[in-house]
């Protein structure tokens, strides 16, 4: 029926409309919610260790969802695993730094 | 049943038309795209193994499984992905001798794009619907071997293109992630796949760990059957429980079926923490009136089927396990026990020296 067929297109209007604005959203922000260019702190190490619990929470969120959790690879292997499991699993970008970060630290 | 046919230009058109918006998106995020966290990614062959012995109504049956995954990465932003699956599935034949089949297919042989709000798949994929096909079904990660009846109800590979991705929707509570894809027709017999299009919503808040989802799928040929789908996971924060759900109602010859999982991890017991405790429950609905001849050609779909699993898994090490299972099956006129034991290996390795700069 047409009514299925508009509801699903509305879904996938608002999954677009959330992209863009997601996106545009980003970009005026300048990327200050990325890890890899926040400004530094004044104490490296609290915010090594906040950006490490962080990396750990995303990584028992996202990985457990489907999984057991891993042991931790060479880096350059991590990244390949996690460069997968961001396609296979739609991660976050951010979910994505945070969580290699963790498995490489 | 409803009977809705979504025309192949119209499908084509609503595509182009997402396809166009979600490239001006991941254009407006390109500046901010990952870049790798200076970490130069490796090639990789990982996968598993699994031996499991299945005995079906009193039918013995053994069945080795390899499915190697080799993974190369180029640049910052490309991976290519392919795997295949081997198995050779032996019992016993009337002569009281051993006979084997093997089988064998290329499961996903796939180029991915990635940025940061859309990764632009081509190739063979895994079809996007549900949870059960793209995330659960390698055997070293499903927590009850026997496949849900619900899996056979869609097309589960597709040869096209795909975007995907995920991102959080406004807040850091909840990520969205939505896969969309056209599939072309191809009837070789290791790779065949559906003239499908579709895609996949969902929603996931990171807090209370719960994932909610729908799928549709509209096959473009013969029939054009459409299959609607939703699932949803939840890990409790407050005990290592997984909840998982799938509904797929398909308006073909396939009828709908439901699952219903959950598996707890005995890790706050110490002599029992690397046990997980597995139940499963799932019905299964043949379409109405089906002729005598679409029965027996639909085999386990042709008829109205519940089923209850129960599983235990033992996890010697994350990647080395031993998982035990028993199932009763109700179908009409041929009820049966459903038994498993078996282990499973997921092996991991790197195809490049893995020191060196990074």
């Amino acid at each position: 029926m047409k009514f299925r067929l508009v509801i699903f297109a509305m879904l996938l209007s608002l999954a677009m409309g959330l992209a863009l604005s997601a996106a545009a959203k980003a970009k005026t922000r300048g990327g200050k919610d990325t890890p890899a260019t926040a400004s530094a702190p004044a104490n490296q190490s609290e915010q090594d260790n906040n950006l490490r619990l962080e990396g750990e929470k995303r990584f028992r969120s996202n990985c457990g969802r489907c999984h057991t959790a891993p042991p931790k690879f060479a880096p350059r292997m991590m990244g390949t695993i996690v460069r997968h499991m961001r396609v296979r699993a739609t991660i976050t970008d951010q979910d994505m730094r945070l969580i290699l970060r963790y498995m490489t630290q | 049943m409803c009977s809705f046919k979504l025309s192949g230009k119209k499908a084509s058109c609503g595509w182009i038309l997402g396809l166009v918006l979600l490239f001006a998106g991941s254009m407006q995020g390109q500046n901010d795209a990952i870049k790798g966290d200076g970490i130069k990614a490796v090639p990789i062959l990982t996968g598993s193994t699994a031996y499991f012995t299945n005995i079906n109504g009193g039918r013995f049956q053994d069945a080795p499984v390899v499915s190697p995954l080799m993974l190369l990465p180029f640049g910052d932003r490309w991976l290519i992905e392919a795997k295949g699956g081997l198995s050779d599935t032996f019992s016993k034949n009337a002569q009281g001798n051993y006979a084997g089949k093997v089988s064998y297919g290329l499961v996903y042989a796939q180029a991915d794009y990635i940025t940061k709000y859309v990764t632009v798949t081509g190739g063979r994929f895994t079809t996007p619907f549900g949870i059960y096909g793209e995330r659960l079904a390698p055997n070293w990660i499903r927590a009850l071997q026997p496949t849900p009846l619900s899996a056979f109800i869609t097309s589960g590979a597709s040869l096209g293109g795909m975007l995907r991705g995920g991102f959080p929707a406004g807040t850091e509570k909840v990520n969205l992630n939505y896969a969309a894809y056209f599939s072309a027709n191809n009837t070789n017999h290791i790779v065949a796949t559906d003239r499908s299009t579709g895609g996949r919503i969902g929603f996931f808040l990171p807090g209370p760990r719960l994932e909610l989802g729908a799928s549709f799928q509209q096959v473009l040929q013969a029939d054009r059957p459409h299959s609607v789908g939703v699932h949803f996971v939840w890990q409790p924060n407050a005990f290592p429980m997984s909840l998982r759900s799938e509904y797929v109602r398909s308006s073909g010859t396939k009828g709908s079926a439901y699952w219903i999982e959950s598996a707890y991890r005995l890790s706050q017991i110490p002599y029992l923490k690397r046990l997980e405790l597995v139940g499963r429950g799932q019905q299964f609905f043949a379409a109405p009136n089906l002729t005598a001849a679409t029965i027996t050609k639909l085999g386990p779909l042709g008829k109205d089927t519940n089923e209850g699993d129960f599983g235990l898994n033992y996890y010697f090490r994350s990647d080395v396990r031993a998982s035990a299972s028993y199932g009763r099956q109700f179908v009409l006129g041929r009820n049966a026990n459903l038994w498993t034991v078996g282990m499973t290996y997921r092996f991991v390795m790197p195809m490049w020296p893995t020191v060196g700069v990074q």
